[in-house]
């Protein structure tokens, strides 16, 4: 029952949103079928879903995991951002005469580290002062929109300064690929199991999660809830990171402004779809991967205006998320 | 009435008839369904089946809920504040006013509460705001909200539980006036003391039924305690003779802390305990119980002076001083450290060290081990029901203290602070955790006993002080029940007010 929640929420949205074209005198049918062959049908379809799930997949474990912790964690967009310039950094600037096999993994690893660190400045300062990280991490957003738009324009813009973006990142950089589909799509999916080991089955994971039910009860039994918060901050970051490197080193190769289409917000939504569970994050992060390829393809193939289509997309995220937590009070 | 939570009935077929004038007390152990069976009059729960009359009319259930029951005339007093913290007494009482339509009236209220308080002798400051009140001074305006809208059944669920005994000694004339001016009161208690000042008539409900009602000056405790246990009723836990005392294993040396509130700081405390003894710390709530509580459990920083553990002084933390063998059992869960949405089985492991081998082996903790000593605990100390995945929060309070008992006391600590352990809790668990606590003492360890239940404290104690306005005083001998109420209301010469 609990877990059909959220798929019958899944499928209303789409409903409504068919009926919400159809009053923008757009032809629904064509839209839909073109949102379903766009995201589902055939190898193009699901290469382009299984790109846009990666980011939302590690993104969205970034929001569930610090928010089983009690940490609100609004900045996965500002972390996945300072992994993507991380990682270019390091690929086209500090490391290209590192030996190439470790270009890669050092560049994964960069901008895993840096993900983590911007987190853990919202983490550090919630800890310290008590800052609330909800206003801290969305602020911290917008730091590392700047540093990224200063970067691709300054110390990163590429050699021939044509426009405002990296070089592309060297070949050893790049994550090895089955046609487009990168090795970062495997570790996403990795990475949901990871999670899930590390919440329920080791006993950081259970510091953890009680500190986010209870941090007066955490505190009598010796856990920090100060600390904690930090612990999940910087993984949440670090997972987030990681997907901003993965952006960069399988899909794009070099680093611009508007990397991201917001992944960093709509992993909010993935990871309330998922009720914060980790394996859950799997499915929920596919579904809004497939809408984001699907919403690209309606606007390509049916002609609906862009508007229309972020339109649909809002009103998939609102009903899957407003349906898929449980009532208030239940 | 009727009512199933789930697979658990709450309520099955319970009476209750209140009549205008008389001050009615509901009376059950933990999980009797009398919060329940309030919840229903208060248009909270909607029962399966059942009937309900108010003013000898009936009410169409299907439809009955919190603001019907206003409009009826039932007044609900929580146990915790409903108030708006940040609101002030009348502005309350201003806020959601029926009287007032659309508008915010807070003058029109005041005049209202002025005369309502003149009328019943409810004291509560109406310009100050509802989170710098008192528990009961917030009791008392909750009260006022009820009788402002109206009220002529007035429910208050277990209003004494929060209260210092001047509190209660207070609120009980006032619930005689109440029903002396026609109202009617339903009182929940778990005290036979306070039943018997205040009450005509005694409803007792048990696992959800209405054993039966009777005049209070009818009946005696021990008739009481069958009708709600099934059984009779012993006193408290019959004090024991002492084991051999040791050496002192838990001592307190000039401990001095920050209060949270006024005159709750900890000023000079001296204490030892020894191995063999439990020591009572007798008192009111709000004279530095919780300072003390949280600078023994490791998470109050004290100001000067420090904590012993069998010699040695103990640095800050919570960890710090369970690895040296101290445990920490409190009434208030939450507080204590249990969370209610994990389950029993990782509450059990959430004080374990984290290099236990038992349970935790290169960075995981196997869960098989985990809930194999789940099993145990659940085993040897009864929790009901037998289910180590279970939250703690679906448990009764009485089996939640118990998983609380188990975590603490399994591995036999060498100090237990004890802080108000029993609070809440039935006469069957209280009675379990006083038998764990007399044999943990009689083993060999140290406990100190913090209850603001000053019966617990004599009946337990090898030795009792008391803490007042944060100092420690002795405690007059226990037969002298007026001297030692004079000592906790810091009353008797000797408790300096500083």
């Amino acid at each position: 029952m609990s877990a059909l929640r959220p798929l019958a929420a899944a499928a209303a949205a789409l409903v409504v949103a068919a009926v919400a074209i159809a009053a923008l005198g757009l032809p629904a049918g064509a839209a839909l079928r073109a949102l379903a062959a766009g995201s589902l049908g055939g190898p193009a379809a699901w290469t382009a879903t299984l790109l846009k799930t990666a980011p939302l997949l590690l993104t969205g474990l970034a929001v569930a995991l610090a928010f089983r912790c009690g940490v609100w964690n609004i900045g996965a967009e500002g972390q996945l951002l300072a992994g993507a310039l991380a990682a270019t950094a390091l690929a086209t600037r500090l490391a290209p005469g590192a030996p190439a096999p470790l270009l890669l993994p050092l560049a994964a690893l960069g901008g895993a580290a840096a993900g983590a660190a911007l987190a853990a400045v919202a983490g550090g300062l919630r800890a310290a002062r008590g800052v609330s990280e909800v206003i801290s991490t969305i602020l911290l957003n917008f730091v590392a929109i700047q540093a990224v738009a200063w970067a691709v324009q300054g110390p990163l813009q590429e050699a021939s300064g044509a426009y405002p973006q990296s070089d592309a990142l060297p070949a050893a950089a790049r994550l090895p690929a089955l046609g487009r589909v990168h090795a970062g799509v495997l570790l996403a999916l990795l990475a949901a199991p990871g999670a899930a080991w590390l919440l329920f089955r080791t006993p950081l994971g259970l510091r953890l999660r009680a500190v986010g039910h209870s941090p007066v009860a955490a505190r009598f039994a010796g856990i920090s809830p100060e600390r904690h918060g930090v612990t999940a901050l910087a993984l949440a970051g670090a997972l987030a990171g990681a997907a901003g490197a993965f952006e960069v080193a399988g899909v794009t190769g070099r680093l611009y402004q508007g990397l991201s289409p917001g992944y960093g917000y709509t992993a909010i939504a993935v990871a309330l779809l998922a009720r914060l569970h980790p394996l859950a994050v799997v499915p929920s992060a596919l579904f809004f991967g497939a809408l984001e390829a699907g919403a690209a393809a309606m606007q390509r193939e049916a002609g609906i205006p862009s508007v229309a289509t972020e339109v649909v997309q809002g009103i998939v995220i609102l009903f899957s998320v407003g349906f898929a937590l449980p009532r208030r009070g239940a | 009435m009727e009512k199933r939570f789930g697979a658990r009935a709450a309520l099955e077929g319970a009476d209750l008839v209140v009549a205008a004038g008389e001050v009615h007390a509901l009376l059950g152990e933990n999980g009797a369904g009398k919060t329940t069976l309030v919840n229903v009059l208060a248009g909270l729960v909607r029962p399966d089946a059942g009937r309900l009359e108010i003013g000898g009319r009936a009410v169409d259930l299907r439809r009955f809920g919190p603001r019907a029951a206003r409009v009826a005339g039932v007044g609900m007093v929580h146990q915790h504040s409903t108030l708006v913290p940040a609101f002030t007494v009348e502005e309350n009482l201003a806020f959601a006013d029926p009287a007032a339509g659309r508008w915010f009236r807070p003058r029109a209220a005041r005049a209202r509460v002025e005369a309502l308080r003149a009328r019943y002798g409810l004291d509560a400051p109406l310009g100050v705001r509802a989170e710098s009140l008192s528990v009961g001074q917030r009791q008392r305006a909750e009260i006022l909200r009820a009788l402002d809208r109206g009220a002529r059944v007035l429910v208050l669920d277990e209003p004494t539980a929060v209260l210092t005994p001047g509190e209660v000694r207070a609120l009980l004339p006032v619930l005689r006036q109440l029903a002396a001016s026609g109202c009617g009161v339903v009182f929940i208690s778990h005290k036979l003391d306070e039943i018997r000042a205040v009450a005509d008539r005694i409803t007792v409900l048990r696992r959800g039924r209405g054993v039966g009602t009777v005049a209070t000056a009818a009946t005696d405790a021990r008739s009481l305690g069958r009708m709600m246990l099934g059984r009779e009723l012993d006193a408290l836990a019959p004090r024991r003779a002492a084991a051999a005392r040791g050496p002192v294993l838990l001592a307190l040396r000039g401990l001095c802390a920050p209060g949270l509130r006024e005159g709750s700081a900890l000023r000079d405390l001296e204490l030892e305990v020894r191995a063999g003894e439990i020591v009572g710390v007798a008192g009111i709530d709000g004279n530095g119980q919780r300072e003390l509580e949280e600078v023994l459990a490791g998470v109050r920083r004290p100001s000067a002076g420090s904590v012993e553990v069998a010699g040695a002084p103990v640095p800050l933390g919570a960890r710090a001083l369970r690895a040296r063998g101290v445990a920490h059992l409190s009434g208030d869960r939450e507080r204590a450290g249990l969370v209610a949405a994990m389950s029993v089985a990782e509450n059990l492991l959430l004080k374990a060290t984290w290099d236990d081998r038992r349970f935790f082996r290169r960075g995981r903790f196997d869960a098989e081990a985990a809930a194999r000593h789940a099993r145990a605990c659940i085993e040897a100390f009864g929790i009901v029901p037998p289910d180590p995945e279970r939250a703690v929060g679906l448990l009764s309070g009485g089996n939640a203290q118990k998983v609380a008992v188990a975590r603490e006391l399994a591995e036999r600590p060498r100090v237990l602070v004890a802080v108000n352990p029993t609070r809440g809790l039935d006469v069957g668990s209280a009675r379990f955790v006083h038998e764990r606590l007399l044999a943990l003492r009689d083993a060999g360890s140290a406990i100190a006993l913090v209850s603001t239940e000053l019966d617990e404290v004599l009946a337990l104690s090898d030795r009792a002080v008391a803490l007042v306005r944060g100092r420690l005083v002795p405690l007059p001998d226990g037969a002298d029940r007026d001297a030692i109420g004079a000592v906790l209301l810091g009353e008797a010469p000797g408790v300096a007010a500083a």
